[in-house]
């Protein structure tokens, strides 16, 4: 290909960009990781928490004007609780922590001693069934990215000026610290909590686990619900710069979390931050240097870790070969 | 998931009818009626019979699909009648499907990455009828497409593309099994959706779609859009017999030594290594098998829309749609993902088109409606909408057979629906103590 010369400032905004990308990656790869690693489940519907947690955030920070779907035919013209991006950061975790519940309940349950095919196929349904919903009620328009202004009397809005790179959207900054954050809460409660432990022995032997006298089930019902507030959370990270549309499912969420999850190992908590942030940060470089070759870059990396290193950079998990 | 894989409940009709019948039946109907099921079966096992039933059910297709399910639309109200070129659009993805069945109802390889042969197929025979200048990436050189427009060649061309896209990528998916495999074909599938979007685009058109198909006639003679008496279009027909082609040779390889090896890798894969045969290659061949198939249909389906689109060639979704068709129809038997196949396209160009009472038009509700009934499939019928029609068959059969025997003994036949009634009451009771989730007693994982 064609050589760039790559001056300090764009360095940096890769490395910045690819932070923002890569903390949703990783905040997508963590619940994928831990609900896979613990209960051996695939989760093909991770994108549609990923779609919820983004609708929800948009509802709960904002009153959204509609133009079609089962609302507006029903005499809405806007829908959104207008409460702003703060309540939102609270909330939607909340909210989608029970969606988790419900789903590891009535969908996951049944599925868990059935083989991985019939996991894949019918969380597949799911992920459409989902999209499908959202589109016939709120309308399948885009809808602009809901980036707050300020969050608790804080300036979070507008541009700000940063050595080298020179002005920079402000709330992406934030954005990378609020994900950071989280992910360092997540880190710890998996490997500092009782439950964690707990996790951790999950993903190794849960009949172990089980035999010790843990009742596992609760912890399979945390972990999903888990899971699914974190694909929620990113949902609502996402829609703070990107446009929502109930596409964001399937096309921004769903594949780049299952390559996380291959690039950095299946179960491996530390595994899916890396890959995360690896993967973030290569499409921010690849998409300054060359955005035609960006996506295909991405897969191929996935690709070669899969062929090469079947059990990911940092997994510990038997991959049958 | 084969047919001998009976339903539960089977022994307990048998049983019900038999202590109905007593051994009361007479010897004479019941040879009679053994004979028939045999030369039934003999029937069934030959291949003659088989496509010759097929090619039946072909030329009555498009008359039930338009005419009948047309008149029946009038009569309630609808308008859920087939158009022509619907018959067509069926078969094509019913090539595809019955391909994709050898490798996941067969093998039991789950790919998430055959719009890949689907689309390069596709792609290649219509580019090859093109006389569109079309620019590769890297460089700068430029070339004109020949416009070789015969139908025979852009088929052949396609399917041999889709064969040498699918050996490279076979060989590197099959390394891994599971949703590693999985996400492996998704993988290559995605890369080249990504290809024909951006860099390739000098050569696909890229987002703008890729029109450029002049199709010539068949054998320079036959006019595609022709019409023909009987089988209504000379495409319909070209179609179908394609169609009768791939089912025959897929049925070959079914009932082939080859084809039970698949079968055999699908069921124990660890067992065909220990009895000495090279899993991988199997694997490999059942992988480019099925891909030849989806890049037939991909050939054909460019003939047949004039029109194709990255996003419907060659994106994963697509590759998803195929295994919606597959599931929904059934899998681990030959014809069942056809009948996926017709649900799906149906459902999705015709139903799509109808206003009910109180929703309005269903329009892009189709795919919540495809979705619902694939997670129901999933969920309890993993044989599929061909499974339910052989079990309605077979119910149908012996609803039938214990009506003429309850007419002749009206007494006896009250007793044993009481009995029967009793049984099932019981049954309903215990399932509706095991109801509240998880916490049925003991309910352990």
């Amino acid at each position: 290909m064609i050589a760039i010369q790559i001056s300090a400032a764009t360095l940096i905004e890769i490395l910045l960009n690819g932070l923002q990308q890569g903390a949703i990656y990783a905040l997508l790869g963590i619940g994928l990781t831990i609900i896979l690693g613990t209960m051996n489940f695939l989760n093909l519907a991770h994108g549609a928490l990923y779609l919820l947690g983004g609708y929800v955030g948009m509802l709960f920070i904002r009153e959204n004007r509609l133009t079609a779907g089962f609302l507006f035919d029903s005499g809405f013209t806007s829908v959104g609780l207008d409460l702003g991006f703060a309540a939102a950061l609270v909330l939607v975790p909340i909210a989608m922590f029970g969606v988790g519940v419900l789903m590891e309940r009535y969908i996951a349950e049944p599925f868990y001693e059935r083989p991985e095919t019939d996991q894949l196929l019918v969380t597949f349904g799911l992920a459409l069934i989902v999209q499908e919903l959202v589109k016939a009620t709120i309308g399948g328009n885009t809808f602009q990215p809901a980036a707050p202004s300020e969050i608790l009397g804080v300036t979070v809005g507008g541009p700000i000026m940063l050595p080298i790179v020179g002005n920079y959207p402000q709330w992406r900054l934030y954005l990378v610290a609020i994900a950071l954050v989280v992910i360092g809460l997540t880190y710890m409660i998996i490997e500092r909590t009782d439950f964690g432990l707990i996790v951790q022995a999950g993903t190794i032997d849960s009949e172990m686990v089980q035999l010790l006298g843990i009742k596992i089930n609760r912890s399979y019902s945390l972990v999903f619900a888990l899971g699914a507030a974190l694909a929620g959370f990113a949902g609502l990270i996402g829609i703070s710069f990107q446009t929502v549309s109930p596409q964001i499912g399937t096309e921004q969420a769903l594949i780049p979390a299952f390559l996380v999850l291959v690039v950095g190992g299946a179960g491996s908590v530390i595994g899916a931050i890396v890959g995360g942030f690896i993967l973030g940060i290569t499409i921010a470089g690849m998409t300054v240097l060359d955005p035609q070759w960006s996506q295909i870059v991405l897969y191929a990396v996935a690709a070669a870790v899969l062929l090469f290193r079947p059990q990911g950079l940092l997994g510990t998990a038997k991959v049958d070969a | 998931m084969s047919d001998d894989e009976r339903p539960q409940d089977e022994p307990e009709s048998l049983r019900t009818d038999g202590a109905g019948v007593g051994g009361e039946a007479s010897p004479g109907p019941a040879g009679a009626q053994e004979s028939l099921t045999l030369l039934l079966r003999d029937l069934r096992n030959h291949e003659f019979a088989v496509i010759g039933a097929a090619a039946l059910a072909l030329v009555v297709f498009p008359y039930l699909l338009i005419d009948g399910l047309g008149a029946l639309g009038s009569l309630i109200g609808f308008r859920i009648g087939g158009y022509e070129g619907l018959a067509s659009l069926v078969l094509i993805y019913g090539i595809i499907v019955v391909g994709f069945n050898l490798l996941l109802g067969y093998t039991e390889l789950l790919s998430f990455g055959h719009a890949a042969f689907f689309g390069a197929a596709a792609y290649t025979a219509g580019l090859l009828s093109s006389t569109a200048e079309i620019s590769p990436p890297f460089t700068e050189a430029s070339m004109t497409m020949p416009g070789i427009g015969s139908p025979l060649v852009m088929l052949t061309a396609g399917t041999l593309v889709a064969v040498l896209l699918a050996w490279p990528i076979g060989i590197l998916s099959i390394r891994r099994s599971g949703v590693y495999f999985a996400v492996l074909t998704l993988t290559f599938g995605q890369m080249l959706y990504f290809f024909a979007l951006g860099p390739g685009a000098g050569i696909t058109n890229g987002d703008n779609g890729f029109a450029d198909v002049n199709v010539e006639p068949l054998l320079g003679v036959f006019d595609l859009g022709a019409e023909l008496p009987v089988v209504t279009t000379v495409e319909y027909l070209f179609v179908g017999v394609l169609f009768l082609l791939a089912l025959t040779v897929a049925n070959r390889i079914i009932n082939s030594p080859y084809g039970l090896i698949l079968k055999a890798l699908g069921e124990n894969e660890q067992r065909v290594a220990f009895v000495g045969l090279n899993v991988f290659r199997y694997k490999l061949m059942a992988f480019i098998i099925s891909g030849a198939f989806a890049g037939l249909g991909g050939a054909l389906f460019i003939m047949h829309e004039q029109y194709i689109h990255p996003t419907t060639a060659l994106y994963w979704i697509q590759s998803g749609d195929f295994v919606i068709m597959t599931v929904l129809g059934g899998t681990g038997s030959l014809i069942a993902p056809v009948f996926g196949a017709f649900m799906f396209e149906y459902v999705s160009n015709v139903i799509s088109g109808v206003t009910l009472p109180v929703i309005g038009r269903i329009g892009s509700l189709w795919r919540l409606i495809l979705g619902a009934v694939f997670v129901i499939i999933i969920w309890n019928a993993p044989r599929g909408i061909y499974g339910g029609l052989v079990d309605l068959k077979r119910a149908l059969l012996v609803g039938l057979r214990r009506l003429v025997w309850a007419s002749q003994h009206p007494q006896k036949a009250s007793e044993a629906l009481r009995g029967w009634a009793a049984l099932r009451g019981r049954r309903v009771l215990a399932i509706a103590d095991r109801l509240p989730g998880r916490g049925g007693p003991g309910g352990e994982r």
